[in-house]
């Protein structure tokens, strides 16, 4: 118990002189005496303490590089093509919590599912991670930088264009489409562990 | 009665019940694809394993095969069923694509319940998936066929339920193939109902296409609006938007299904042109104004002209609320009774047909399915009401014959017997059969037998010659006689009654059914009794007899064939009060006011309403039964209209944007409380329901929840006694 040092021994005196009044042999000297030891040893730390190396380090003059895994900003990533991994699947809404992630998906031009818009609330948020786990895509994800104070609380409302950065975050190899059977960039049958189209008329068994 | 026992549950059921109905009714679920209440069952699938542990079928056995015997004693717990049913879910997830981020049936999906349910997660299967190409079947329906787990339910509502041939079944072996034969637009009027039962994403709702989760749309029961049936609905909205509409189970009307035209006609509601602000002349103005404007100027025309200057129109769409408003207000002030309906005869076929319903004849949707003979007279189901075509297609499937009395060509998906009889001898030839029924005597039918049968040969075809229509009425136990409104006039809807009622004996009891011509119709014979159609107030108006016209969810000006002459006649008018959901002719196009097309024209004020989609709303369909919607969502500017597909905006405000609109009714109500200096603050929908109540004499209990089952008939309710006008011929 070496962090409570300081308080801990004044309980110490209390509970004792109580202990002493009960036993109904009071021995003023020896209870002056224990008390003053008490609370020389807690001075003692102290001023031990005032003579050491800080432990604490100065924010924001010193900034300490955060495990990749830190959970704090969200982003949306990109896939090896360049293009959007979020398909706007409602998962990393569905799952959130605080509700902080609100999006619309819709179709766009080449058919792809796409987010017309995607915004996360950070002024909600409350960087649990679970949309990270929940996405399908890798496209969410939640980065190590934490500063995102603002005094306005409208600036902590991320559109898509806040969030979306140009890499694929901690995987820069993933392809959702690669692996969906859905034929978009990809010809049915060219996703990975897929057969040809079959021949619907063919008779062969 | 069979007992047997599920789950260690006593259970007694009907003779001829699966097991796995049984075991729904004692409240037991099992898991199932290719089962469907409506469909019955293929064992396709062979989820539905269950363990017989005792009684006539011992071991492991699929649930939707094995009718309920007496003493069966079944587990559906059973470790053997639990492991086989874990296979299976293994064994059709084999071929499934990894693409549920991107299917719109994510969420809601039959499959992926099961999957999570059975346990599987993890792939074990090393081999290559199985794929398909997919296919354009038309702008409702999208195609996905990877996703396909062969449970055969689209091709079974498909070819028997709806009797339509053009999509269906394909392949062999692992390549069965559900699709058409080539690409193009499904010709069922039913295809919609592809998507709520396919139960994986392979048909899935096209509009609606990447729109948003189940999870989060606002969901409510409602009730169709677009013919007189009153189907069942469940309506999806998000963001103010309406989204999708589902059919909602409803066993005495539309069973498990509707057509298309009621899954996606819902447009209307997110039109980008809809009237959400009052207008007076084209110019946006507050709700308050134009109410006073209103009233001010319906005061004037009142003292200088006289009540009698001033007419009221609803229509056949409007809801009871808003039709009895209007009435009630008219009342109050004196003016002209309220029409419901442009055309005369309109008014008079539906009066006639709401006059002839009794409790006794008056039969449900669902028991047309129970019927042994169906005689249509003047109807084109699939065109006036398309679920009436489906419950007679099931009523055929299970024996039933139907002879269509229509001089035009119709087209259904199920063989019938086409008497083409022409209008004229079509009154005299029912009055003939009914004479000929009632006195027990056979006649010789007289006129040309014509058959007819629906390509396909799936269809049992009729024996042919035919027997004559009277001597068939005679050996029938339940026909059904269903006559339309629309082609027909009042004396073959009587006659059709008169038939209906004089064929009633011991052994036969036939029901009446009519097809009206609006959803509301029903309500609309007893809010315009004693009211005039508009074609009948177009002569006041044009001899400048009427000066105001209060245009209540109707749209006469574009209804109206004659075009010329409604312009020349809306120039004659003071004031055109218009209170409507829809950017109708008579709101005024958002590019197009009204002085525009008319001129000079008179002082124009819009008055926006909400659809039932917004407000709840009472219908009465056409069998009588009075049905209530609940508001899906809140009125106002869906928020794709209001950024144009953007992010929402980024500015706090307290009030819903584009939320202009009241409910007719209560537009009405406050009309009349102004006009009759009473306080208007609280008019409710309670309180509108029990001046309906006193109106029509009828208790309803709880005047803010109507049961669904409430049937409102002439010979229940007291209301003015409802006189055709002129009887056509």
């Amino acid at each position: 118990m070496p962090r409570n040092e300081q308080i801990y021994p004044i309980f110490l005196i209390r509970l004792q002189l109580e202990t002493i009044n009960k036993m109904q042999s009071p021995s003023s000297y020896q209870s002056i005496f224990e008390g003053a030891y008490g609370l020389l040893t807690g001075f003692a730390t102290t001023i031990r303490h005032l003579f050491r190396k800080p432990i604490t380090e100065p924010y924001p003059e010193f900034k300490r590089r955060l495990p990749e895994r830190t959970r704090a900003t969200i982003i949306l990533t990109r896939d090896p093509d360049g293009e959007e991994r979020c398909v706007a699947c409602y998962l990393c809404s569905g799952v959130c919590p605080v509700n902080c992630i609100s999006m619309q998906s819709a179709e766009r031009s080449d058919g792809r599912r796409h987010a017309a818009w995607f915004r996360v609330n950070f002024a909600r948020c409350i960087f649990c991670g679970f949309c990270e786990e929940a996405c399908p895509t890798l496209a969410i994800q939640l980065t190590p930088h934490f500063e995102t104070c603002q005094p306005d609380i409208l600036r902590l409302l991320y559109e898509k264009e806040d969030l979306l950065v140009n890499h694929g975050g901690k995987n820069n190899a993933y392809n959702f489409y690669r692996h969906a059977g859905v034929a978009m960039g990809i010809d049915k049958g060219d996703h990975l562990g897929e057969d040809r189209p079959v021949d619907v008329r063919s008779l062969m068994p | 009665m069979p007992k047997l026992m599920i789950d260690d549950r006593k259970i007694e059921v009907a003779p001829g019940v699966k097991v796995i109905a049984a075991a729904e009714q004692a409240g037991i679920v099992i898991p199932r694809f290719c089962y469907h209440p409506a469909l019955g069952s293929v064992g396709a699938c062979r989820l539905c394993a269950v363990k017989f542990l005792d009684g006539p079928v011992r071991g492991l056995q699929m649930s939707c095969m094995v009718e309920a015997r007496d003493g069966m004693v079944i587990s559906s717990t059973d470790d053997e069923a639990v492991d086989f049913r874990r296979f299976v879910i293994e064994l059709l997830m084999r071929n499934h694509p990894h693409d549920c981020p991107v299917c719109d049936e994510g969420g809601y999906c039959l499959l992926q319940d099961e999957t999570i349910a059975g346990g599987h997660a993890m792939r074990r299967s090393m081999g290559k998936k199985r794929t398909h190409r997919d296919q354009y079947i038309g702008e409702l329906v999208q195609h996905e066929m990877n996703r396909c787990i062969q449970c055969y339910r689209c091709q079974r509502f498909y070819q028997d339920y709806c009797g339509y041939r053009d999509f269906g079944v394909m392949g062999s072996a692992s390549r069965v193939y559900f699709g058409r034969y080539a690409d193009g637009a499904l010709e069922n009027p039913f295809s919609g109902n592809l998507i709520d039962i396919c139960p994986t994403g392979v048909l899935t709702d096209k509009p609606a296409r990447f729109k948003g989760r189940r999870w989060d749309f606002q969901r409510a029961p409602s009730i169709c609006i677009h013919c007189s049936l009153g189907c069942s609905i469940t309506v999806n909205a998000r963001y103010r938007e309406l989204v999708r509409v589902e059919a909602r189970r409803n066993d005495d009307i539309n069973g498990h299904f509707i057509c298309d035209r009621g899954r996606y006609g819902f447009a209307f509601a997110n039109h980008p042109d809809r009237p959400r602000q009052a207008r007076i002349n084209g110019r946006d103005t507050s709700y308050e104004e134009a109410i006073q404007t209103t009233t001010q100027r319906l005061s004037e025309i009142a003292r200088t002209l006289g009540p009698d200057s001033i007419a009221c129109l609803s229509s056949s769409r409007a809801g009871v609320e808003t039709q009895m408003s209007l009435k009630f207000l008219t009342r109050s002030q004196g003016w002209r009774q309220p029409g419901c309906f442009v055309d005369r005869s309109e008014q008079n076929s539906v009066t006639a047909a709401v006059g002839r319903l009794t409790p006794e004849r008056v039969v449900s949707l669902g028991e047309i399915e129970k019927a042994d003979l169906i005689l249509v007279i003047g109807v084109d189901p699939i065109l006036e009401a398309p679920m009436l075509a489906l419950a007679m297609r099931q009523a055929q499937r299970a024996g039933a014959g139907i002879i269509i009395l229509n001089p035009q060509p119709v087209s259904v998906p199920f063989a019938y017997d086409h008497r083409p009889i022409s209008p004229d001898d079509l009154c005299s030839t029912l009055q003939k059969w009914t004479r000929s029924i009632s006195s027990q005597t056979r006649t010789e039918s007289h006129f040309v037998e014509k058959h007819e049968e629906y390509r396909g040969p799936e269809t049992p075809s009729v024996p042919c010659p035919l027997p004559p229509v009277d001597s068939l009425l005679q050996n029938s136990r339940r026909p059904m006689i269903v006559c339309g409104t629309n082609i027909v006039g009042t004396a073959i809807i009587h006659a059709a009654a008169d038939l209906a009622r004089d064929i009633h004996s011991d052994c036969r009891f036939p029901g009446l059914f009519y097809v009206l011509p609006g959803p509301n119709a029903f309500g609309a014979a007893f809010a315009s009794a004693g009211g005039k159609s508009f074609s009948d107030i177009l002569p006041d108006i044009e001899t400048g007899n009427i000066k105001a016209l209060i245009l209540v969810e109707a749209d006469p000006i574009f209804q109206f064939p004659d075009q010329e002459r409604v312009k020349n006649a809306v120039k004659q008018l003071d004031l055109l009060v218009v209170l409507d959901y829809v950017p109708s002719r008579s709101v005024g196009f958002a590019g197009q006011s009204l002085a525009e097309m008319v001129s000079p024209a008179p002082l124009h004020v819009v008055i926006p309403t909400l659809t039932h989609f917004e407000t709840q709303a009472s219908f009465i369909n056409q069998e009588g039964r009075l049905q209530q919607t609940t508001p899906v969502h809140v009125n106002g500017l869906p928020m794709s209209q209001l950024t144009g597909g953007k992010h929402p905006p980024r500015k706090f405000r307290s009030d819903v944007p584009g939320a202009g609109a009241r409910a007719a009714w209560q537009v009405l109500s406050e009309l009349e409380a102004v006009l009759s200096s009473t306080p208007a603050d609280s008019i409710t929908f309670a309180d509108i329901w029990y001046r309906i109540g006193l109106a029509w004499n009828i208790s309803v209990e709880n005047r803010t929840e109507i049961p669904g089952n409430l049937r409102i008939l002439s010979t229940t309710v007291e209301s003015e006694p409802m006189t055709e006008h002129y009887r056509d011929d």
